[in-house]
């Protein structure tokens, strides 16, 4: 650490006001602060005593994802290898949990590389022309945006879609702690609505599932999606009942440990819990809004059970499965969550948590064209945010008022 | 068609803003506050409750082809159809003066808080789109017409206390100073449009 140091201090006139490598001072400085805590003090304003800043929080929500990032990679070799006929290539049996894992990950990097490369080059050069630090958000953003991408999807794709998270939906409005709308949500949505083809149907969400035939690479929600208004007496839909069974596809062991197909990080959901334990332990993620989305979601799905017809499953599911399939839980702890667009107030966060899980299963359950509509409904909370937090702060300063008013009456 | 249908159908799938850009002019230029977006929202709500209801009558009465039989049988063959953007605007303003009037004789303390509000919705787009669909629509009763103007009132005005807070919210955030102002609320309208996609294609 000691050499690190020395090194940064040795380079650091380059960087500073007359040296030759001035304009890069916000690339400096941010390689200083992601190594050290700073150590200038506030100046002026709140001030706040903390070890932990914002690059550390940013590192632990990083380390939250992990689960979710080696369990998806392994799930994309695993869903990849189990769809193979085993004289292909010999497959099917003899592959290892290893080969899974190391299929997945050469699948996986390359999006990582190109969200971050591509990411972080946008946010350099905002930074380097608007005069201000590089933003840590990004850390986490560029981390999120791939785990909620399908496998397969073309790397231009995705670079288009981080630029315009990263200008539209951020860097206009001022950078990190300054945004409306979550990234990474941004991100997902443009890409959604952009090339809906993309990003739904039967053949994006297993790894190179184009080239084989006869693959069953759906989504739970897309299977779902597929049996609302058809005869439930056919042969096809009782099938497809079957799937959702406990021997199923997509039963509610196979849901909430992640065997099914899906994109990256969503699919399971113990990978989830364990990000979630750690963002609630070290108090980054708020226990509010994950628990206030998580009974909103249970009650709209018992609603959705009370009035379901024998036909419709999606209605009729039991509500733990429901919130199990799809990105429900991803979104609920690691989207929902983001502080910068949630609602800020502690009444606010959760009326906002529980909206998100009552719109987040109507959206699924009504809207047959998007089934993973998850990630556009906490889109959509975010967007109310702000409202709700003003209505919260004007009860509050009514009730205050109230009370003074009392409280002069007695006097 | 249910009435509740008609109504959530108006609030969220059919969105004045932003399934339609309809009335963006005032939801541009009144937006800078929660309080001054709140009352405009309000009368948006209220002036589409009662000129949509009248303008259903005039054109079932009066405009539609065939709507003059109650004159007799000679005027069954008049269509006076050509008429109908003229008649509404005119209702429109008509209405909007007579509300001003009204609300300004019994309720003072409401015409002060609506205030300018009043006369800007004459001219607000939102108004008169209202009434051209429910044309287009053909609902079948005054009541459902009813029920759609409110439904599209009321998801005016969820936009536009939306947008009111989010601008509210960005006063201290770190615009570049060409975007300042309309600029960025342009590019968050955008973004709330994305937002409300999730409702598009919804059946109920």
């Amino acid at each position: 650490m000691k050499l690190m140091r020395n090194i940064l201090d040795r380079i650091k006139p380059h960087f500073e006001e007359n040296g030759t490598l001035h304009k890069l001072y916000p690339a400096y400085d941010a390689f200083e602060t992601f190594l050290f805590v700073p150590n200038h003090t506030t100046s002026s304003g709140t001030h706040i005593k903390d070890s932990v800043d914002l690059k550390r929080t940013m590192v632990i929500v990083i380390i939250a994802l992990i689960p979710c990032l080696i369990f998806g990679m392994w799930n994309t070799g695993y869903q990849y290898f189990s769809q193979l006929t085993p004289d292909m290539n010999g497959y099917k049996d003899s592959y290892t949990l290893f080969d899974s894992f190391i299929y997945g990950f050469w699948k996986f990097i390359p999006l990582i590389i190109v969200s971050y490369a591509v990411g972080l080059a946008v946010e350099f050069a905002f930074a380097v022309n608007r005069k201000h630090q590089v933003n840590e958000g990004y850390l986490v953003s560029g981390m999120l945006i791939p785990l909620t991408m399908p496998i397969d999807v073309p790397l231009w794709m995705l670079a288009l879609s981080v630029i315009f998270a990263v200008v539209v939906g951020k860097e206009v409005f001022g950078g990190t702690g300054m945004n409306i709308l979550n990234p990474a949500l941004t991100a997902r949505a443009f890409i959604f609505f952009a090339y809906p083809t993309k990003m739904s149907g039967d053949k994006v969400w297993v790894s190179s599932a184009e080239s084989i035939d006869g693959i069953t690479g759906e989504t739970a929600l897309g299977q779902l999606a597929s049996m609302v208004d058809i005869n439930p007496t056919s042969q096809n839909i009782i099938n497809k009942f079957g799937q959702f069974s406990s021997d199923g596809v997509y039963s509610l062991y196979n849901s909430f440990m992640g065997f099914v197909p899906g994109s990256v990080g969503e699919t399971s959901v113990i990978a989830i819990l364990i990000g979630a334990a750690i963002l609630i332990f070290t108090g980054i993620g708020s226990v509010r809004i994950i628990f206030s989305m998580f009974i909103g979601g249970l009650l709209m799905s018992y609603i959705f059970n009370i009035f379901a017809p024998e036909s419709n499953l999606f209605m009729s599911l039991n509500p733990f499965h429901q919130l199990c399939i799809g990105s429900f839980m991803f979104g609920m702890v690691f989207m929902a969550t983001d502080p910068v667009s949630a609602a800020q107030t502690n009444t606010g966060k959760v009326v906002y948590g529980f909206l998100c899980g009552v719109l987040s299963i109507l959206i699924r359950v009504f809207n047959p064209a998007y089934p993973e509509g998850v990630m556009v409904a906490i889109l959509f909370m975010n967007v109310m945010a702000p409202l709700i937090d003003h209505y919260v702060i004007e009860a509050n300063i009514n009730r205050r008022k109230k009370r003074l008013q009392m409280k002069l009456l007695k006097s | 068609m249910d009435l509740v249908n008609i109504f959530i159908k108006g609030v969220f799938i059919d969105n004045m803003i932003f399934a339609y850009f309809l009335g963006m002019c005032s939801y541009l230029a009144v937006s800078k506050t929660v309080t001054t977006a709140n009352g405009l929202g309000l009368a948006v709500i209220f002036v589409l409750g009662i000129t949509v209801p009248v303008n259903y009558i005039l054109e079932n009465k009066v405009l539609k082809a065939g709507a003059l039989q109650w004159l007799g049988e000679n005027f069954v063959s008049v269509d006076l159809n050509v008429l109908s953007l003229i008649m509404f605007i005119a209702v429109v303003s008509a209405m909007v003066q007579l509300v001003e009037m009204i609300i300004e004789r019994f309720s003072p303390a409401l015409y002060s808080s609506l205030g300018i509000f009043l006369p800007l919705i004459a001219v607000n787009c939102a108004i008169l789109g209202g009434a051209l669909f429910m044309q287009e629509r053909q609902y079948s009763t005054i009541i459902e017409a009813t029920s759609f103007a409110l439904g599209s009132g009321v998801g005016w005005y969820l936009a536009i206390v939306a947008i009111a807070a989010i601008r509210e919210k960005i006063r201290y955030s770190n615009v570049p100073p060409a975007l300042r102002g309309l600029g960025i609320t342009y590019i968050i309208t955008g973004l709330m449009g994305i937002a409300f996609m999730c409702f598009m294609g919804i059946k109920i």
